[in-house]
């Protein structure tokens, strides 16, 4: 039966062929752009170098201090995560815990060329919760971080810039005004991997004054590597309970009285960072809810306008239609028949809009809009893509289908229609 | 006429219901982006009211982030006048001075103040000395601070020409109070005012802007975190070096960060017009979509009436008239869309959810959406009806 479906389906599609241009044209694009924006997505939040681990790894990026008057967020400061966030390391499920600073951008200056990059202070712990590709070298250790060395790991853009691509371990780079030597080059990193871009990763002592040590908000963020992705509920309760503590404990409990931050995951974090409003709890559902909306927001008009030639293509078959309650179809068996063929219709454009996705795709990674971001499409972002056409054609396609089913036999075998 | 030609859009209102939809989402869409573009477009045109050409910013790391109070400013301070000092000895260096925000950069500081009763918002500023020289800001009356004015009993302030207006009306607001006294506060007095000073850019709005005053004596108060350095022009990155060389040896537990105004004027263009082009983009091929859609629907409900058509022809209507008939059929459809379209816009003024849109803007955006849905239908008839004018009344009568 099915299969019978489908030819009809082909058929059908062969013989409107501007329809069909029409219909195709419309998927195609609209999935292109879903796809495009599926595979940002998944470049900025799913597992891959360096954080290989993101699955069972946690961040506090954002820390909001309240009281009755004021309110002040930022990225938490190191005081605060090395009393109450770095001790969590010696729970039994967690493996160790990171602490770095956001990029902040230094100017160099080398035979009279100046520059720019942007550089992360980080403890030692950080080169083995996140695994960078070493190029050259290896990173920087506990002892160098706590002996306030002047060492640096830098990235192969960094290298470039600085030495021209020839072998950096051993040389010396000055930047802010410091002279730290290379031990390790590491492959770039991009720009949108926020917990660990940087071209420039130096030790959090060799910063200029060491105010740093008391802050509670600063420009910190703690990462937390978890033993086994099923802890990570327990150490996010783990966590808020050690933020209770802390309120006990607030530098001015007469202006700030309550803390509220989290251990997040990758896009929960990202969605703390980047949407308005509160700091409410379950910022992965917001995110989620966000990014929904947006995609049906988006979706909208190519629905409608997919809708209406729909059934416009109906209408045109009324008669076919008519013949075929004539001799007993039921009203259900016409609106499975148009569902499948408009998902063979969706699934066709679907394919169509994949290989303009990865033209697109191709043409971004080479325009360098984004530095260090290469855009792929992998299995992932096509089963996603799948499941958005699937969900595209049946949404599509149900209206026109009812209003099939609703013909009237007769009318329809006139070539009449509503 | 226009009773018949309602008559038979009504007749088939099912699947011109869908149509109508279709034309009020597009009509919204172009109607959102077109505003934006007209928004930065109105605003560009203003005057910016100072100048950015050959004027660098330096952002200073005081090792403390700027969320902290800082307990040590007293010695911050002293050391931001030494650093000034040192800034302003140099040869390339025209002026400078130190500043609170940065041109161009969209964060920003705001602050109300009451005027017996009346409230003003405004973004705000402190800076130093020389700041009018540094950016070239250009004083209509009064004076820019200077560093006796730290003596005074009243805190002097320097506002735009907006926020005068706003204030004093057609008075001279040059050593007036300014605003209700706020406990625990110095009262203002307006020592100067400048034609403008339009904080995050060319592409925003000009609104009031107020300048409180940045002393380098005065013992409260955290010290800028920006300085602004005119150089004369032509200037390489060579000196550059050489300055923040000199900055280093009079502060070595500072950062920083040298970048040319340019520079950050032209992040910040970026940042503000990347939404704009990929909604711009986006919108561009959903119209693209829509007209085709548009073509094919029209093509298939003028088939369904050919016999429609072919009476008329029969009973002598011109190809010009059945053209015509079409085409009208169009535009009140198109008129339909737009009109649901336009009814929901308005609620946006009326329910007062955008502050910052001229009316004027909002009249444009609202008219080009109109131009666009209007041209794009009409294009999108044009051929349909044009088959559907050829049909021989003959073929049409027998057409079952």
């Amino acid at each position: 039966m099915i299969k019978n479906y489908l030819k009809i389906a082909l058929k059908v599609l062969g013989r409107r062929k501007f329809f069909t241009f029409i219909s195709l044209f419309g998927i195609s694009v609209t999935l292109l752009v879903l796809l495009v924006a599926t595979a940002l997505l998944d470049h900025v939040f799913s597992a891959q170098t360096p954080e290989v681990h993101a699955d069972r790894m946690l961040g506090v990026y954002q820390l909001t201090m309240r009281g009755p008057d004021d309110s002040e967020n930022s990225h938490p400061g190191y005081g605060f995560l090395d009393r109450y966030v770095r001790p969590m390391a010696k729970l039994p499920n967690v493996e160790r815990v990171a602490l770095v600073t956001e990029t902040r951008t230094v100017v160099s200056y080398l035979n009279g060329r100046k520059i720019q990059s942007a550089m992360r202070r980080a403890d030692g712990e950080f080169w083995r919760v996140l695994a960078f590709d070493f190029v050259e070298g290896e990173p920087f250790t506990v002892a160098d971080n706590e002996g306030g060395r002047f060492v640096a790991v830098i990235s192969e853009t960094a290298r470039e810039r600085f030495f021209g691509g020839s072998p950096a371990v051993g040389q010396t780079i000055e930047a802010d005004g410091q002279r730290f030597r290379v031990v390790g080059v590491v492959r770039d990193v991009p720009v949108l991997r926020y917990a660990s871009a940087a071209d420039l990763w130096v030790p959090i002592t060799t910063a200029k004054t060491s105010a740093y040590k008391e802050e509670w908000l600063g420009a910190f963020t703690a990462l937390i590597l978890a033993r086994n992705s099923a802890d990570l509920p327990q150490i996010k309760a783990e966590f808020q309970s050690r933020l209770r503590d802390a309120e006990h404990h607030l530098p001015d409990p007469k202006t700030f009285t309550t803390l509220i931050a989290g251990a997040d995951t990758l896009p929960e974090g990202a969605a703390r960072i980047f949407l308005p409003g509160e700091q409410v709890a379950n910022p992965g559902g917001r995110m989620r809810a966000a990014l929904l909306a947006l995609m049906l927001g988006f979706m909208l008009l190519p629905t409608i306008n997919l809708v209406n030639i729909n059934l416009s293509r109906i209408l045109d078959r009324a008669s076919e239609i008519g013949v075929r309650r004539a001799f007993g179809a039921s009203a259900r068996t016409l609106v499975g028949q148009f569902l499948i063929e408009n998902l063979v219709l969706t699934l066709i454009g679907a394919a169509i809009g994949l290989v303009l996705a990865a033209g697109v795709l191709r043409a971004f990674n080479v325009s360098g809009i984004l530095p260090n971001t290469h855009l792929q499409l992998n299995l992932r972002i096509f089963a996603d893509g799948l499941g958005i056409a699937v969900f595209f054609g049946l949404f599509s396609g149900v209206y026109p289908a009812w209003r099939m089913s609703k013909l009237h036999p007769v009318e329809a075998l006139r070539g009449r229609s509503a | 006429m226009t009773r018949h030609l309602l008559k038979l859009v009504w007749n088939r209102k099912r699947s011109n219901a869908l149509m109508i939809l279709e034309i009020c989402v597009s009509f919204l869409v172009v109607f959102g982006v077109a505003t934006l573009g007209l928004f930065f477009l109105d605003n560009y045109r203003r005057p910016l009211g100072y100048q950015w050409q050959s004027t660098w910013n330096v952002a200073i790391g005081m090792g403390r982030s700027d969320a902290e109070p800082s307990g040590d400013s007293t010695a911050q301070q002293a050391t931001l006048a030494r650093l000034l000092r040192e800034v302003r000895s140099l040869g390339p260096v025209v002026a400078a001075a130190g500043s609170w925000v940065l041109p161009f950069e969209q964060g920003g500081w705001s602050s109300r103040y009451q005027f017996k009763g009346r409230s003003l918002d405004m973004d705000a500023d402190r800076a130093t000395v020389g700041f009018d020289q540094a950016m070239g800001l250009d004083l209509v009356a009064g004076r820019w601070f200077e560093e006796a004015d730290a003596a005074l009993v009243e805190e002097p302030i320097v506002i735009n020409r907006t926020l005068a207006r706003a204030v004093y009306g057609a008075e001279d607001p040059v050593g007036k109070r300014f605003a209700d006294e706020r406990p625990g506060e110095r009262p203002f007095r307006v020592v100067g005012v400048i034609s403008d000073f339009r904080k995050k850019g060319e592409l925003m709005p000009n609104g009031n802007f107020i300048f409180h005053f940045a002393s380098m004596d005065h013992p409260e108060g955290k010290p800028p975190r920006n300085l602004l350095i005119r150089v004369r022009p032509g200037t390489t990155v060579a000196f550059e070096e050489a300055l923040v060389k000199r900055m280093q040896a009079v502060a070595p537990e500072w950062s920083f960060e040298v970048r040319p105004l340019a520079q950050v004027r032209a992040t910040s263009f970026r940042f503000l017009l990347t939404p704009l082009i990929v909604a711009g983009t986006l919108a561009f091929f959903l119209l693209l979509m829509v007209g085709l859609g548009l073509i094919g629907v029209l093509w298939q409900n003028l088939l369904q009436r050919t016999r429609e058509i072919g009476l008329r022809r029969a009973a002598g209507a011109s190809r010009v008239a059945v053209h015509r008939q079409v085409l009208l059929e169009q535009l009140v459809l198109t008129s339909l869309g737009v009109l649901l379209g336009t009814l929901l816009v308005v609620q946006i003024p009326v329910l007062d959810l955008i502050g910052v849109l001229s009316n004027r803007v909002f009249a444009s955006g609202l008219l080009f959406a109109m131009i666009t849905m209007y041209l794009i239908s009409i294009l999108c008839a044009l051929y349909p009806s044009s088959l559907a004018s050829r049909v021989q009344p003959a073929e049409a009568l027998r057409y079952e």
